[in-house]
This record gives C-alpha cells, sequence and structure tokens, in this order.
C-alpha cells in the first residue's frame, strides 16, 4: 500500500487526481493540499510515502517546496506533476531532489506506474542530454558547476562541503540560487489593474 | 483646415471690405475679383487634395500668392494683411514646434521685406505711428504660428498617449485570457482526461473506442489551449510560417552545433492553422537541436494545390526507443495535428539516421499561385 498526498492549487485537479489515485489497488489518496500552506499541517498528520506535487503554486513554486519536503527525515518520495513537464525541467529538479517528473497531459497509467515507481525509490525522470547539460551550464557560475555534477552524481551533502570546503549550509543557498536561476518561468498572470 | 477655411473667408470679407469702402488703389475691382476667386480657389484645392494640406510646396505657393496680392495693394498695411496670416495656419499646426517657429520668423522678416518695398516716404509723428504698426504686423504671425503650433502639439501628444493607453489596455486583456484559458480552463481539461484515462483500458469493445475517442478530443482541445495561449501570449500577427520557423532557427542556432537550415514556404495560411503550424514545426525543431545531437537540421516548406507540408530532417541520434518520462511535446504536436487534420509522421530519417518530422495538411487552393 502507498499512501500518497497531493498538492495542487487547483480543485479540479484535486479532486481528479484523488479519485484516479483511490481507483487504483494499493494507492491510498490520504489527503490534497491547495497551497504550501495547508501542506504542513498535513504532512505532520499523515506522513505518506508519496507527495504527489503540482509544479506551479501560488507564493513558492514546487521546486521550492520540494526542497523543504527533502529537509525532513525521513522525506516522502515526491513526484513533480507539471503542465510544463518537459526535459528542460529535469536538471533544476534533480538539484531540487524530485524523484519524478509527470505531466499533466499524461493517462492515469503513467501516474500509476510513476507512483510506484519512486515509491520504490526509483528514479522517473528523463535523462540529462549534453545539450540540456551544456545549456545549464550557460547559465551557471563556473563555481557551482561542481555542485551540480556531485548532485547528478548523488554525492551527500556533507560530503560535497566536505569536498569544496565549505559548510553545509553555505551549499544548500548555492543549490536554491542554483534551481532559481535554471527553472523553467512559469509566465505571471497579468497584474489587474 | 476648419479652422483655415473660416479665418479665410472672414479674411476675404475683411480684405473685399476695405477694397469696396475705401479706395485703396486704381485697381480696386481687379483685385476684389482676384480675391474672390484666389480664396474660393485655394480652399477648394485644399479641401478636394487633403494630401496638399501637409505640403511645402502648396504652403509655399500659398503664402506667394498672399504676399503677391499684398505688393498689389501697393501699401504693406494692406487689406489683404490678414488673409496672408492666414497663410501660417496650415505650416503651424503641419511642422514640429521649432520648424513652425521658423516659419512664422521667415514670413515675418519676408513681410518686413514687403514693407520697406512698399514704403512711402513720410514725416516724423508718422513715423513713429508707422514704426509701431509694423511692429505689430510683423508680431501678429509669430503670436498665431506660437499658439497654433503648442495647441497642435499637445493634441499630438494626446492622441500617442491614448493609442499607448490602448495598446496596453489590449495587451494586458491579452494576458488576463491567457491566464485564465491556462490556470482553469485547461486544468479542469487535464482533470477531466486524466479521470477517464483511468477507465482506458478497464473498459473494452465499442465502450472502449467511446473513451478512447474522448480522451483523443481532450488532448486535442488541452492542444488547443496551448497554441491560443501561446498565440494571446506571443501573437504571430500576421507573420508568416517560414519567417517565424526562421527566427527560431536564429534563436536556436547560437545554443547549438547544428547547422540549420529553412527554405520554402507555405503561402498562405488561415490564422490558427498558421499558429498549429507554426507551433509543430518549431518543436519538431527545438527537438532535433535540443535532444537529437544533430550536426544539420534541415526544415523544408512546401505548398502544392491542394496541400501545404513541412518536414524537418535531423541526422542525429534518432528517437529514444522508450519514451522520456515526462515529454510532452510529441504527443503535444500530434494533437495539435489533429485539431487541424493534418497527418503527422515522425520516424527515423533516410537510411535509418536521424529522425524525420513530416506534417502534411490539405489546404483550400493558395489563392497566391
Amino acid at each position: 500500500m502507498i499512501r500518497i498526498l497531493i498538492v495542487d492549487d487547483h480543485p479540479a485537479m484535486r479532486t481528479g487526481l484523488t479519485a484516479v489515485l483511490r481507483a487504483e489497488p494499493g494507492l491510498v489518496p490520504l489527503d490534497a493540499a491547495a497551497s504550501a500552506g495547508d501542506l504542513w499541517p498535513t504532512l505532520n498528520r499523515t506522513k505518506p510515502d508519496v507527495i504527489v506535487l503540482d509544479y506551479h503554486l501560488p507564493g513558492d513554486d514546487g521546486l521550492v517546496l520540494c526542497r523543504r519536503i527533502k529537509r525532513q527525515v525521513p522525506s516522502p518520495a515526491v513526484l513533480l506533476y507539471s503542465a510544463y513537464a518537459d526535459a528542460s525541467l529535469t536538471i533544476p529538479a534533480r538539484l531540487a531532489g524530485v524523484d519524478g517528473l509527470v505531466s499533466k497531459a499524461a493517462p492515469a497509467s503513467e501516474i500509476y506506474d510513476a507512483v510506484r515507481r519512486v515509491a520504490r525509490g526509483e528514479r522517473v525522470l528523463p535523462a540529462i542530454s549534453r545539450e540540456l547539460l551544456d545549456s545549464a551550464g550557460e547559465k551557471l557560475a563556473p563555481d557551482e558547476l561542481p555542485i551540480l555534477g556531485m548532485t547528478l552524481e548523488d554525492t551527500p551533502l556533507a560530503e560535497m562541503a566536505a569536498t569544496l570546503g565549505v559548510k553545509p549550509n553555505e551549499i544548500a543557498h548555492r543549490i536554491d540560487r542554483m534551481i532559481k536561476r535554471l527553472k523553467v518561468e512559469v509566465p505571471a498572470p497579468a497584474r489587474s489593474s | 483646415m476648419t479652422l483655415l477655411l473660416m479665418t479665410r473667408l472672414l479674411a476675404a470679407g475683411v480684405a473685399v471690405i476695405l477694397l469696396v469702402v475705401h479706395r485703396v488703389t486704381p485697381h480696386d475691382p481687379e483685385l476684389i475679383a482676384l480675391t474672390i476667386v484666389y480664396t474660393a480657389g485655394s480652399l477648394g484645392v485644399l479641401t478636394l487634395v487633403p494630401r496638399l494640406q501637409l505640403s511645402l510646396a502648396a504652403w509655399l505657393v500659398d503664402s506667394v500668392a498672399a504676399l503677391a496680392l499684398v505688393v498689389a495693394s501697393e501699401d504693406w498695411r494692406s487689406p489683404f494683411y490678414i488673409l496672408m496670416v492666414t497663410t501660417l495656419i496650415l505650416p503651424a499646426t503641419g511642422l514640429p514646434f521649432r520648424r513652425a517657429l521658423v516659419w512664422g520668423v521667415a514670413f515675418a522678416l519676408a513681410y518686413l521685406g514687403v514693407a520697406v518695398y512698399t514704403e512711402v516716404d513720410a514725416d516724423t509723428l508718422e513715423s513713429t505711428i508707422r514704426l509701431e504698426t509694423i511692429a505689430t504686423h510683423l508680431m501678429v504671425p509669430l503670436v498665431v504660428v506660437l499658439a497654433l503650433a503648442y495647441a497642435a502639439d499637445v493634441l499630438e501628444r494626446l492622441r500617442g498617449e491614448r493609442l499607448r493607453a490602448e495598446r496596453l489596455a489590449v495587451e494586458s486583456e491579452r494576458q488576463r485570457i491567457a491566464w485564465e484559458l491556462h490556470d482553469s480552463a485547461k486544468q479542469r481539461v487535464h482533470a477531466a482526461h486524466l479521470v477517464l484515462s483511468a477507465l482506458h483500458g478497464q473498459v473494452s469493445g465499442d465502450q472502449g473506442e467511446l473513451v478512447a475517442h474522448a480522451l483523443a478530443e481532450l488532448r486535442a482541445a488541452g492542444a488547443d489551449m496551448d497554441t491560443s495561449v501561446a498565440e494571446l501570449r506571443t501573437p504571430l500577427e500576421g507573420r508568416s510560417v517560414e519567417r517565424l520557423l526562421g527566427e527560431r532557427a536564429a534563436e536556436l542556432a547560437p545554443v547549438s552545433e547544428a547547422q540549420i537550415s529553412v527554405r520554402g514556404s507555405l503561402g498562405e495560411l488561415p490564422a490558427h492553422i498558421a499558429a498549429h503550424v507554426y507551433r509543430i514545426g518549431a518543436e519538431a525543431l527545438t527537438n532535433a537541436v535540443r535532444h537529437g545531437a544533430a550536426q544539420h537540421v534541415d526544415v523544408v516548406l512546401a505548398r502544392n494545390r491542394s496541400s501545404a507540408s513541412i518536414e524537418v530532417c535531423d541526422d542525429g541520434r534518432g528517437l529514444p526507443p522508450i519514451r522520456r518520462p515526462g515529454s510532452n511535446g510529441l504527443r503535444s504536436m500530434r494533437a495539435r495535428a489533429d485539431t487541424i487534420g493534418a497527418s503527422l509522421s515522425i520516424g527515423p530519417g533516410a537510411g535509418g539516421r536521424g529522425t524525420r518530422v513530416s506534417l502534411s495538411l490539405p489546404t483550400a487552393p493558395d489563392e497566391r499561385s
């Protein structure tokens, strides 16, 4: 049995996803949160195995939220669920500690599969191509490249800090900055006048 | 022009009355006839050919003609003075502020010339009065030009401001619609697609086909919305597909080692079809450059009597045997092709190398060919 928490700001998506996950044997949706604010109390109460997390949320986006979720010990697996799920999201997703990436246009079977795999500890992310790495490299500072490299090789934070001779906190800060620079821009709504 | 019409008729009236009441020259009747003919003629021509209202040559002809009337009246204290001042209206409202001032000064100098030319000797007291009168005669054109040029300048600026405000309003409205489409309607379509897709595979036979059909429709609706959102955010604005693909290629060129060429033309397409075709072509091009590790990417567009086609070929590593998880691009290309009734084929390129994406859509005959 895999216990799942859903985070999506859109009510239709929350109810749809809950119904679809409930219909699949072995998957148990526990609750659905509409925002980062709703997430924390629910997370502490339910202790899910997998969080299905919308990328685009009001306030902090899915990547920022994922960073914070992953700071918890033990942390649930995070499946990023996005309308913008293309390969260019892969590197920022890896940096944020995302375990899987699924498009909102994908059929239910793909989500079932992804949920099961991340719950087993697998990664469901597109392979990172040379081109993707090159274009990410152009957006980052030279001293950030080793952090990217070690993250992609799953080096633990403490080891990274030891190798680079800086405090783990400093590394975490840098990773936050790197994510901010690399993430896919979601167009903002027009300011109401 | 209304201002010119009114003041010139008034000025001509004043000139005619002065000529009738005072004997000014020995040839007053001819001058009256000339005034009427010139006033009617100049106003008629300027009204019928509005282009001339902004023509430097027309302004010059008008000024010289009025000046000639002043000279013909043999004294600079002429019944034609006001008529002469009306020739300033068009240049003062048509020229930028500084040039209008230059025109006004030139006018005053020309009038001074006429005054010197037509001056007759007289005694000292008269000279003083005369000096004052000539000063007034020279100042009036400057005041007229200043006032008109200032007013015209303010009007022009107001018009510009209003245009800008309208453009901004349209722009923010587009962004708002795009946002609502994306944030609300599309989320519901995604949700409906997701729920229905859970049924797929559980029902079989005719009902299974119905579900598959509904799923395809929902995917197409999603793709339609994507295109509308993209079109609302960065509209094609009537630019051709080949030009936009060329621009996309130029954007991609600096971040890739591939040589990209875009050839051929699709001719005229209805706007929403062109939008879908462009987004399919752009996605294929981007995939080839980003994921295909290609050395060459060729985009060929063609149009004949009954169909239009785009082919994007690269010599890269080809399609991955298993779809990349989370990849949305191919799915949305197919859904877009469905929406516009085009056929899309994606497969290995010639000789099994690279990738070949080809889109073909039936069209009405191109009006240009």
